[in-house]
């Protein structure tokens, strides 16, 4: 019998009773006592040290199956190890946001009684991409397997690739056309695609015929499936060492001792209390094409978060009084907000010790209904889930870094991850080829600031810790584009005694096509959606889109003279309109627009993070390295830093100490005088908000989180001393 | 059981120790007795003599202030009562147009001050900038921090307050 669970009850029914045990006990599975580890711990390390490497040799190897670059280059790929029941014992590195939304894809198998149809048997290969299963987006395709060990179901080997082509309404994955699922791209909800550790033939056929560029999709399921089962043969012959009685309570055990682990972790780094915070997104699309009014076409997005660490370790988020779901691609499901939480984990807490499901089981979420974070209509879109998701997270890192500096481990502060605005594109190819493809060098941005140093410089983001922008010579061979450069941003790390890691720029010249259609999505452009920390400023907003069509860069070349590899430093005039002719375009926001030929040309700017501290204690010395390395205008340095620099004899930037410190003394003289007291600007400002006197979008904002949500009217009310309600929902009921 | 001296503590938090030192604290296993040598540090660092009990930001304290608890700038100045939000007691500076943004960003894109504005908390009496906030204009000022202050020290210090 192939089919046969564990014990005696059906997979169901021991999901549901385990969910029991945890809620009766507290501890997973009712695992009171880890009894195995007290009897051998070394044992109990060693075998979870196996899994984990079990997990990053099959990663490394199916990373070199698949086809595409952002697996191949960037590591866009998870694989885990998992219970019969679905939680997550080992993982690799990796997008490891999905080890837990794997999770759940597992788990709602099971809650559906596939066990009685699909059925579940040895050589099966399930895959999904629907969000409100378990995933974050369409382009995140999982794939698991179970494992069976002499007929019995001991286990599951799941993995997950970021596909850079999802088939939706615009090519790529992050569509952020979408405004409702069915113009996402191809779903696969819980689907048997194969069996017999064979993908089924009229499966590829679907993936061949609904997509763009199927060679990387159907590619990434050979290297899924391939990695699934080295998993699943390493887990089987190390149940035939260990035997399978200790393999069922060893494998719960380690999740039983990951949750003490994280509740032991959080009273070790943080210190108990309320902490809060918030960010903001400016979803921005009027009068682009595409664009189906559905709704306003325009939405300022306020993520409010409040976390509370309690004295046993639990750590709690509340989302209440952010804004509903809407008619765009940037909602978010459970499981997307799960993985997020627990990717964040993963960096922040869990660098030691065994590291699984139980890290996430010792945390909650509260995701109030209707909103954009727990949608109340499974017909949303959530194509572009991370717009949302990584200033969310962006603010816990924030919260959690709090609790760092509080309890001394100023090392581990962080002002956090930012927005990856991503670039993708389709059409006509180099090659003369149909073609669709995301280009992943968004995977590195400028971190946020270290409360002791700064930020990384194009070398983190948050959903992806292995952090990688990939080469330029590989993205050159997916696309019909040529770099004429990518350099670095200049003041995009944000300020502060320490600066948050800068950003780079990419400059492409359209070349060998007559028809590329160039989307970007994840660009809030008209708000910050990233933050500073203990003084230090935010990183800048997201930068607008530049391009050049129809221009004269062939001619410029052919008589030698000098071309724009970047924007520059002048934001009312980019360096593309100073050095090069044609029809120059500054678009806001998402770029969606008509197709580009060959001889245009396109930028593409990401996000620095933001900064921590005083500016005005800024190292002088690292100011001027700033400046000489282009990681800082001297316009900054002067205006923003108080930092005066004068020129060594080979003209490269000197701080002049003396004037920089004269300089500071005015500048903290005039903050002083120009500053005035917070309770007179709030009686100032009290009048402004009694008259609603803001932008539509604002208003729209304090009415839609008035309406959801009866703590964010109360703690508004409270503040100002008003009735939010009577001035931002006139005429509704009280 | 892994320990630092105060020393090592005092330059780690003024970011003076060298980076491969640095990068072996963070890697290595957290020294338990970090809280206190690091209070003990920031001590040292005040001027004023009110015991510290918590940091809470680069140069805000929590301290007791004879029968009080109050939030202290490291330059002495009281923002009261510790469970009240300091900043409300703070001076500020907004920044709500094009041209005071254009201030800290003047080479890059800036936010559309209809949509967003800058807030500086600084301290009243020595300028410091204890926090930036970035708000839509009419959001309430927020209160980052309420330390659970007795719980923390009698159940995870083993020290009651």
């Amino acid at each position: 019998m192939l089919d046969k669970p564990a014990s005696a009850l059906r997979l169901r029914e021991r999901l549901l009773d385990s969910e029991r045990l945890m809620e009766e006990t507290g501890c997973y599975d009712g695992i009171t006592e880890l009894t195995l580890r007290n009897q051998d711990p070394l044992k109990f390390e060693t075998l979870h040290t196996k899994l984990r490497a079990y997990c990053v040799s099959a990663r490394e190897m199916a990373r070199r199956i698949s086809a595409s670059p952002g697996v191949r280059e960037v590591g866009e790929m998870v694989v885990a190890i998992y219970t019969p029941e679905g939680d997550a014992i080992a993982l690799s590195n990796g997008i490891m946001v999905h080890v837990h939304t794997m999770s759940r894809f597992i788990k709602w198998m099971i809650k559906n009684n596939y066990e009685e149809n699909p059925k579940i048997r040895e050589g099966d290969i399930f895959a999904n991409n629907d969000a409100f299963i378990g995933t974050v987006q369409v382009p995140d395709v999982m794939d698991v397997v179970p494992i069976f060990h002499e007929g019995t179901l001991v286990g599951w080997a799941g993995a997950v690739c970021h596909e850079l082509e999802a088939g939706g309404i615009t090519p790529g994955g992050d569509v952020c056309l979408a405004q409702e699922r069915f113009t996402e791209g191809l779903f696969v909800c819980a689907e048997k695609i194969g069996e017999n550790d064979e993908i089924r033939r009229d499966y590829v056929i679907r993936c061949e015929r609904n997509l763009r560029m199927p060679i990387y999709w159907v590619l990434d399921e050979k290297a899924k499936v391939a990695s699934c089962i080295d998993m699943r043969e390493s887990v089987k012959q190390l149940i035939s060492e260990i035997g399978l009685d200790y393999w069922m309570k060893v494998s719960k055990e380690f999740i039983e001792e990951g949750r003490r682990a994280q509740l032991a972790r959080t009273r070790q780094l943080t210190v108990p209390g309320i902490y809060r915070g918030h960010t903001f997104y400016g979803h921005v699309t009027a009068g682009k094409p595409g664009f189906q009014l559905l709704g306003d076409p325009d939405w300022l997005y306020n993520i409010p978060i409040e976390m509370e660490i309690t004295t046993d370790g639990k750590i709690t988020m509340d989302f209440e009084g952010t804004q509903p779901w809407g008619y765009h691609s940037m909602n978010c499901t459970p499981a997307g907000m799960d993985g997020g939480m627990f990717v964040t984990l993963t960096q922040h807490m869990n660098f030691e010790g065994l590291v699984n499901d139980g890290a996430w089981m010792a945390t909650e979420l509260k995701l109030p209904h209707g909103t954009w974070t727990n949608p109340d209509n499974e017909m949303v879109a959530t194509a572009t889930s991370w717009a949302l998701l990584l200033p969310a997270y962006g603010v816990f890192q924030r919260l959690l870094s709090r609790g760092f500096v509080a309890r001394g481990f100023v090392e581990e502060a962080f002002v956090g991850q930012v927005n990856s605005p991503m670039i993708e594109m389709g059409g006509e190819s180099q090659y003369g080829t149909p073609f669709g493809m995301a280009h992943f060098e968004c995977a590195a941005a400028g971190s946020g600031a270290l409360a002791i140093a700064d930020g990384l410089d194009t070398a983190y983001v948050g959903w992806n810790p292995e952090s990688d922008m990939g080469n330029i010579e590989v993205w050159e061979q997916s696309m019909p584009m040529v770099y004429i450069g990518r350099s670095i941003v200049p003041n995009s790390g944000g300020a502060g005694k320490y600066r948050g890691g800068c950003s780079f720029v990419s400059t492409w010249l359209i070349s060998k096509t007559s028809h590329l259609r160039l989307h970007t999505s994840e660009h809030s452009s008209r708000v910050f959606d990233n933050g500073g920390m203990c003084g230090g400023y935010p990183a800048p907003t997201c930068q607008k889109h530049r391009a050049v069509r129809n221009s004269n860069i062939h001619e410029l070349a052919a008589k030698g003279e000098p071309l724009a590899h970047a924007p520059g430093i002048d934001p009312h005039v980019s360096d593309y309109e100073k050095n090069i002719g044609g029809e120059h375009v500054v678009v806001e926001g998402p770029y969606i627009t008509s197709p580009h030929k060959s001889g245009d040309i396109f930028s593409h700017s990401y996000n620095g993070g933001g900064g921590y501290g005083d500016v005005l204690e800024r190292d002088p010395i690292k100011t001027a390295w700033d400046v000489e390395n282009g990681y800082l205008t001297r316009e900054a340095a002067i205006q923003v830093f108080g930092i005066v620099l004068k020129d060594d004899a080979h003209g490269y930037p000197l701080a002049d100490i003396d004037a920089t410190v004269e300089r500071r003394a005015a500048m903290r003289r005039e903050r002083l005088a120009k500053a005035i007291p917070v309770s007179d600007w709030i009686d100032a400002e009290r009048s402004r908000v009694e008259k609603a006197d803001f932008a539509p979008e604002v208003k729209k904002m304090y009415a839609s989180a008035i309406k959801l949500s009866s703590r964010f009217t109360k703690d508004f009310s409270e503040f100002w001393t008003v009735d939010a309600k009577s001035i931002f929902m006139p005429g509704a009921k009280p | 059981m892994t320990s630092y001296s105060k020393e090592v503590l005092g330059d780690l938090a003024a970011g003076k120790l060298p980076w491969p030192q640095t990068r072996r604290i963070m890697s290595a296993y957290k020294d338990d007795d970090r809280f206190f040598k690091m209070v003990a540090v920031y001590q040292d660092r005040v001027a004023w003599k009110d015991p510290i009990l918590l940091p809470v930001s680069d140069h805000l304290f929590i301290c007791q202030s004879g029968d009080k608890r109050i939030t202290r700038c490291e330059c002495g100045h009281s923002f009261g009562d510790y469970r009240k939000n300091w900043k409300l007691k703070a001076a500020i500076i907004v920044r709500n147009t094009e041209e005071a943004l254009r201030e800290i960003y003047p080479n890059s894109d800036i936010p559309d001050p209809q949509w967003m504005e800058i807030r500086e908390f600084i301290c009243p009496e020595c300028g410091t900038m204890h926090e930036v906030e970035a708000a839509a204009p009419g959001y309430p000022i927020v209160h980052d921090f309420e330390p659970d202050l007795e719980g923390f020290y009698r159940e995870w210090l083993g020290n009651p307050l």
